[in-house]
């Protein structure tokens, strides 16, 4: 997952207003408790990340892993969901059957489970969506300024910055690292060899990354860097914005009347 | 100018100082090249002049720097850096920014210059540098050539008239040197001040007013540009004989990363066993995936190679037979000591090997305790070599084996070569050093993923 360049409405945003979108996401997520509402919530996310134009392998991949997840999170709650009122849909074990029923206290798959296994699936989901939609939608060095705009402190945001820079060049680190290792005859075999295995690429990853985070901040510094600085990159709001965030708030507004004023 | 007098320095927990009693006097729009072995205090005399000593490294410093009439001791180092600019060794660890652009206008933007300055002085930079056209590219993305010439441009955007390089030609291939030399004296002509350090300097002669030796911290020689000298060998090997049977054939070989670009095409190759082959070229000629292709690392699109009899062989059949060490020896050394780290793939792979003449062959045997990532980088390097050799592979490939090597490393390192190619081994090695192929028995060009010369010496 990573920002594709595209022209869509969502990639015009003004990544401040992105930012504040999906913290309003994040709280409705939270707010809405009722499945409908939260499928309600899913479905607008999903156009919204099919409106940024994801590609086809994207979208297959999110979608296999989402179906997989919905499945086992309802099977899971259905087995196992323990609050009462629960209705028994199919009984696998009963509750007088023998000494295994009594231990178990009966074995049933719940409606009450299956539904919060969905409603908790549907959280899941939407908070996945959210995050893929901003990363896949916003330059990074834009979405880091537009943090910086909204208050994150100068040293954090450089921090991120560093961090998002240097992340493809740990990944092409660590696959160098286990093809020589292979090569020098290390069989990672079972959990055991897993283990051992993990600790010998992390050693060399760390302590390599220590050396350039010593060569990084010698650079820095020499390049004057203290945290104080002139910015040139400039963000602007656009009506587009304006229309984004005035949804978003009444959205949440609605929400919160629904969820609190009337219970 | 740049004045130094009796400046010593010992770094924190250091058994000697790096710098004895420097005196060295630098007048406006000199070019002095330092030269020296690793360890022999060249980046340790740039980091008093730039403030990172006494303000980033703790340490003792005693003695006077004075640069254009300021103590640099006295100054916050990023108010030093309006006037001396600092470009390091590897380029990949001065970028900061994800486009080229941004990090033209990084420094400048750290100097908290009021806007309109900052864009005036990034695109004046991004211009003089040539970098223009290529504003909005990503960083990531860049050549190791165009990540210096951006490091650089960064620096230059502060507008200091210092200019301080550490070792920057070093992960440079010779396109990239080139660029690199024109750069330099353009900035020469402009009337700034130029101290730069590296081992190999020979590409810097003429172009310097004088060359600096250090010697375990003191200054042992001054020298007019142009009276030194350095010892080649091909020697060594004349005279041998090319193996006769094959250990490497590959025919009709391409291969891509991408479907637009092809990294190999159509490449015909016979290698015999024991031969000691150069891989030359610049970056992104190929050198690294026809080393990769050569030890069946990566299958071919198209064509076929065999390795040691087998076709197209699976990772797993190679382990044993082909020893590959990749560019960065710390990537490669994982163990808790030098002995350790020699042993694991005999010990892996049920191989008994005599370690002690391995540890004696380089010099390591009474540092054979000694945990590897506290060796110095040469050192690590060489480390690195051995951890490959031991696995006693028929075939042993390595990837810009010589990169920070100083003259001592590297003879040790064709020591170990030699005793290989004398047992019937092979060993292929890139380079973009014009030096170090000169050390090889056969040498073969790439150019945009094509062999464009093969040639055997006898």
């Amino acid at each position: 997952m990573r920002y594709i360049s595209r022209a869509t409405p969502f990639h015009s945003l003004d990544p401040r207003t992105k930012i504040l979108m999906s913290l309003a996401c994040a709280c409705l997520i939270v707010i809405l408790n009722t499945p409908i509402s939260l499928f309600c919530l899913f479905v607008v996310l999903l156009l919204a990340f099919f409106s940024i134009k994801p590609p086809f392998s994207v979208v297959k991949t999110t979608l296999y892993l989402m179906a997989i997840a919905m499945v086992a999170t309802m099977i899971s709650q259905g087995f196992f969901y323990y609050f009462q009122p629960r209705t028994p849909l199919v009984t696998i074990i009963p509750e007088d059957a023998g000494l295994f029923g009594r231990l178990t206290g009966g074995i049933s798959v719940y409606r009450e489970g299956l539904i919060y296994g969905a409603v908790q699936s549907m959280r899941f989901f939407s908070a996945t969506l959210l995050s893929m939609i901003i990363v896949m939608s916003t330059y990074p060095s834009d979405l880091i300024l537009g943090l910086k705009k909204l208050g994150v402190p100068e040293k954090i945001g450089f921090m991120l910055t560093v961090s998002i820079r240097f992340l493809p060049v740990l990944a092409e680190e660590a696959k160098r690292i286990l093809v020589a290792q292979r090569l020098r005859g290390l069989r990672i075999k079972g959990l055991r060899g897993s283990i051992r295995g993990f600790r010998f690429l992390i050693e060399p990853l760390i302590i390599d990354s220590l050396r350039k985070a010593r060569r990084i901040a010698l650079a820095a510094e020499v390049r004057g860097y203290t945290g104080k600085r002139t910015e040139i990159k400039k963000l602007h709001f656009f009506w587009m914005d304006w229309v984004a965030l005035s949804i978003i708030s009444l959205a949440i507004a609605l929400a919160v009347k629904n969820r609190f004023m009337y219970e | 100018m740049i004045s130094i007098k009796k400046l010593t320095y010992m770094y924190p927990e250091a058994d000697s100082p790096a710098l004895k009693d420097i005196d060295l006097e630098v007048s406006d729009g000199e070019f002095i090249l330092i030269t020296g072995a690793t360890g022999s205090g060249k980046s340790t005399l740039l980091y008093c002049i730039n403030g990172l000593i006494p303000h980033v490294f703790d340490g003792k410093l005693t003695g006077e720097v004075v640069v254009n009439g300021f103590l640099p001791k006295d100054m916050p180092v990023a108010e030093i850096s309006r006037v001396v600019g600092t470009v390091f060794q590897n380029p990949e660890s001065q970028i900061f920014m994800l486009k080229v652009e941004d990090d033209v206008a990084f420094g400048c933007e750290n100097l908290s210059l009021p806007e309109e300055d900052v864009i005036k002085r990034r695109d004046m930079a991004l211009k003089e540098m040539g970098l223009f056209h290529m504003r909005h590219a990503e960083t990531l993305n860049l050549s190791g050539g165009m990540k210096q010439r951006l490091a650089i441009s960064s620096v230059y955007a502060m507008g200091p008239n210092v200019f301080l390089f550490d070792e920057p030609t070093t992960d440079l291939d010779s396109t990239g040197r080139v660029e690199f030399l024109n750069i330099v004296r353009r900035l020469k002509e402009k009337g700034n001040t130029i101290l730069l350090t590296e081992h190999q300097y020979e590409d810097f002669l003429t172009l310097a007013d004088r060359v600096i030796v250090l010697e375990k911290g003191e200054i042992t020689g001054f020298s007019q540009a142009g009276s030194l000298h350095t010892t080649t060998g091909r020697e060594l090997l004349k005279g041998r004989k090319r193996g006769v049977s094959d250990e490497i054939d590959i025919q009709g070989v391409t291969f891509g990363y991408t479907k637009k670009r092809d990294a190999l095409v159509d490449i015909n190759l016979n290698i015999k066993r024991g031969e000691l082959i150069a891989v030359c070229g610049d970056n992104g000629s190929g050198k690294t995936t026809l080393l990769k292709v050569l030890t069946g690392l990566l299958k071919p699109v198209k064509g076929n190679v065999t390795i040691s009899g087998l076709v197209n062989p699976s990772l797993e059949e190679l382990i044993g037979r082909v020893g590959f060490l990749f560019q960065n020896p710390d990537e490669q050394l994982f163990a808790n000591s030098v002995e350790e780290e020699i042993m694991f793939a005999p010990m892996q792979l049920g191989k008994k090997i005599n370690k002690d003449e391995y540890l004696k062959i380089v010099g390591f045997s009474a540092i054979k305790k000694r945990h590897p990532q506290t060796l110095s980088r040469g050192q690590r390097q060489l480390l690195a070599i051995l951890s490959v050799m031991t696995i006693e592979p028929q075939i042993l490939v390595l990837d810009e084996p010589t990169t920070g090597l100083d003259h001592g490393n590297l003879c040790s390192l064709f020591r170990i070569l030699y005793k290989m190619v004398e047992e019937g081994k092979t060993v292929i090695f890139s380079t973009h050093h014009r030096k170090v192929k000169e050390f090889a028995q056969r040498v073969i060009l790439m150019k945009d993923g094509r062999v464009i010369k093969d040639e055997i010496y006898k």
